[in-house]
């Protein structure tokens, strides 16, 4: 297996002609964590949506290798297939549509990309209910519309609850810890830890340091004006807490 | 609600395409009391003139009209409803929801008309449609004429396309972007599709796929 699961080069990357990502190299290894830290504006939530497959950004240069993969040759759906996952900043409400419906749309879809038969309803609700107890959300949601009137700390909840359910190699948080209040924090931090073995990695896109008391990374970049300026260890973050970004 | 209820949830569900279908303006009349349900489903291949007179002329009497419309090809619907309140309390609810492709031609025309004896009249109108092509034509018209004062009446009317952030976030969740669609769609025509029988709902559904 390869050590490698993410390579970014120079990537260049924007949306409605203007280029917001000016030439990102990034290398993750299986079992890291790595932190992206920078002050708003900087570029933090174009890369997780590019790395996503986001419609509307466009990437004018540079390559993605994930797992071996040309990632940026891949819809949105198939990334997602090959183990990518991206907590969004903002969760999408989509009224009409259950979260039942939705993940049962997303567990079969993925398995059928696979070539696996459908899962079993039964087998499915029991999957369900199992991972919604690992977020500690109440069953009841199961039922609710996908984030629709749901508070701050029940959509992280909720994104955190999804990636449980698709099991993905790359996780992508992308400013998981807005909004929410301490309890919320630890509640998602020990759902993004626990989901952690060495074969997968975790991405955290984050303003702050607070979320990174709860979930350690191994590498810290900072991210600033569409480039990584620097790359060190954890004390990075500690360093950041104290001065602040605007020394880079 | 009391005798004479005059409840027809499936009114119209049409088999399929080729199918004939009665001409001309439909007009009811509904007493003290009485309760109409009239369910309209306008399914893709199928040019349709629904024209519907209502006449609530007893205290009390409530009418629900609702109706789903797809249109994939170059179909002309036409929805005329009139919705006349002539009698104190009475309350009327309309929802056409519809899904324009190809190069249909769409008219939703809701008019209310709420009498001036007509007091504590309750009336509400929604038209909501999505366009899934560049050539298709909507156009929403409703229609309010209150000359009671102690009445409460709305209405709502929308032109729209999918949303494209909620097609992103179910695709970035692995469910393929027809799919995400056509959860959308069903989604959006589900507080018409969810009175209809079983069979009713599938065949929307199925034809949903076509869009």
């Amino acid at each position: 297996m390869n050590d490698i699961l993410l390579e970014i080069k120079d990537l260049h990357a924007g949306i409605g002609g203007k280029e917001i990502l000016h030439g990102i190299d990034l290398t993750v290894r299986r079992g890291e964590v790595h932190a992206i830290m920078g002050p708003n504006g900087a570029g933090k939530s174009t890369l997780g949506a590019v790395l996503a497959g986001r419609p509307d950004y466009e990437v004018t240069r540079g390559s993605i290798t994930f797992n071996g993969a040309d990632l940026l040759a891949m819809a949105p759906e198939e990334r997602s297939w090959a183990g990518l996952f991206l907590s969004f900043q903002y969760p999408v409400e989509i009224p009409g549509v259950t979260i039942t419906a939705f993940m049962k749309a997303a567990v079969q879809a993925r398995r059928k990309a696979r070539g696996l038969d459908e899962m079993k309803t039964s087998d499915f609700l029991k999957l369900l209910k199992e991972k919604m107890a690992f977020v500690k959300m109440r069953p009841e949601f199961a039922k609710r519309e996908v984030n629709v009137g749901f508070s701050g700390g029940e959509k992280k909840r909720g994104e955190i609850f999804q990636m449980a359910m698709l099991d993905p190699v790359l996780s992508i948080l992308d400013e998981t810890d807005s909004g929410l209040d301490v309890d919320a924090l630890k509640i998602v931090a020990d759902g993004v830890n626990a989901l952690h073995t060495p074969e997968k990695s975790t991405l955290v896109i984050t303003h702050y340091q607070k979320l990174l008391e709860y979930i350690r990374p191994d590498i810290v970049h900072v991210l600033k004006d569409g480039r990584i300026v620097r790359t060190a260890g954890k004390e990075l973050a500690d360093e950041i807490e104290r001065d602040g970004f605007d020394r880079f | 609600m009391g005798h004479g209820n005059y409840i027809d949830p499936m009114k119209d569900v049409r088999p399929g395409p080729g199918m004939t279908e009665a001409k001309g303006a439909e007009r009811y009349t509904v007493q003290a009391g009485e309760r109409l349900e009239l369910t309209y489903v306008v399914l893709p291949g199928e040019s349709r003139d629904i024209d519907v007179s209502v006449d609530l002329v007893g205290e009390g009497a409530e009418a629900v009209l609702r109706g789903v419309f797809l249109c994939n090809a170059d179909e002309r619907v036409r929805i005329h409803v009139l919705m006349h309140h002539r009698a104190p309390r009475c309350v009327s609810r309309q929802l056409f929801n519809g899904l324009a492709g190809g190069r249909a031609d769409v008219l939703f025309n809701g008019r209310i008309v709420v009498a001036p004896d007509a007091q504590q009249t309750e009336a509400y109108q929604e038209n909501h449609n999505i366009l899934r092509s560049e050539t298709a034509r909507v156009e929403s018209r409703p229609e309010l004429e209150i000359y009671a004062d102690d009445v409460k009446c709305s209405h709502g009317a929308t032109v729209g396309r999918l949303n494209e952030d909620e097609q992103f976030y179910m695709r970035s969740r692995g469910i393929p972007e027809d799919e995400a669609q056509f959860l959308q769609m069903v989604s959006f025509l589900a507080p018409v599709t969810s009175v209809l029988p079983e069979d009713g709902r599938k065949k929307v559904e199925a034809a949903v796929r076509t869009l």
